[in-house]
């Protein structure tokens, strides 16, 4: 009885911790950055060529690159959003991944 | 999908001549060409992909690094190709000036304008670490190398606005 009463409060906390960790992986982002040289016409052009993405969701994109410093342009598995960097780079694009922000 | 079609660039052969020159120089920086030989303008074409993980951001040169800049050799080849017959002057009579003012016409099909989008718009890149451009405003009016860089960008500005016509 003594045995399976005294541990069993701190070993649930750790069990949900590492559940929660699991359920909610953080997923990755591809995100290009402003630069001064990139003409806003070529990288509308890039992301509606490479992301098929349509005109105006491609112009709001550029923008918000234009305006904020950066954009978030897709969203996924690490190893996809590695595609999209070295697209972006293959374009002449300045672009990173990272995981979602905490 | 905005993908490019083929078109048609006017454009005089002096312009051709001079846009072979700098595309030709632009292979010749890229040959045998690595991010750590120190040159920002080759850092430039192969940024860092992790901003924050420099461990992350070597694996990633480790796999791509030497396929983007294959690409861009492959790019300005198929560039240079295509202006090729628009840089040769004829051997005729008339004044050399009316030859080199002289509109021509280059067809480019899908596979040549892509390169020509990422060959501008690299070379601008290039051009662009070169002058020291770090901001917007960096624009000096009395260097004759602006002159090109802006060229550049309009030639890139008018293939862009071709490549989406009808979209």
């Amino acid at each position: 009885m003594g045995l399976m009463a005294i541990p069993a409060a701190p070993d649930v906390l750790e069990d949900r911790d590492v559940r929660v960790e699991e359920q909610v992986p953080r997923p990755w982002q591809t995100v290009v950055w402003n630069d001064p040289v990139n003409l806003m016409s070529y990288v509308t052009h890039v992301f509606r060529e490479y992301f098929g993405f349509d005109l105006p969701h491609a112009e709001r994109l550029m923008l918000a690159v234009h305006h904020d410093g950066h954009a978030v342009v897709a969203e996924g598995a690490r190893e996809q959003m590695e595609l999209h960097v070295q697209a972006m780079h293959d374009y002449g694009l300045w672009a990173t991944l990272r995981q979602v922000p905490r | 999908m905005s993908g490019p079609r083929t078109v048609v660039l006017e454009l005089t052969r002096m312009e051709a001549a001079h846009l072979a020159g700098l595309v030709s120089q632009f292979a010749e920086l890229l040959d045998g060409a690595r991010s750590t030989s120190g040159d920002p303008a080759i850092a430039r074409l192969v940024p860092d992909a992790y901003a924050d993980d420099a461990a992350a951001a070597q694996d990633f040169r480790d796999v791509t690094e030497q396929d983007l800049l294959e690409r861009r050799r492959e790019d300005a080849g198929r560039v240079l190709a295509s202006l090729h017959d628009a840089t040769l002057l004829p051997d005729a009579p008339e004044p050399a000036g009316d030859a080199a003012l002289e509109l021509i016409e280059l067809r480019l099909d899908p596979e040549e304008l892509r390169s020509w989008l990422r060959s501008l718009a690299a070379i601008r890149l290039v051009l662009a670490t070169r002058l020291g451009i770090r901001t917007e405003d960096d624009h000096d009016v009395d260097d004759p190398r602006f002159g090109i860089y802006d060229w550049l960008g309009y030639r890139l500005d008018g293939l862009v606005q071709a490549a989406s016509e009808d979209d």
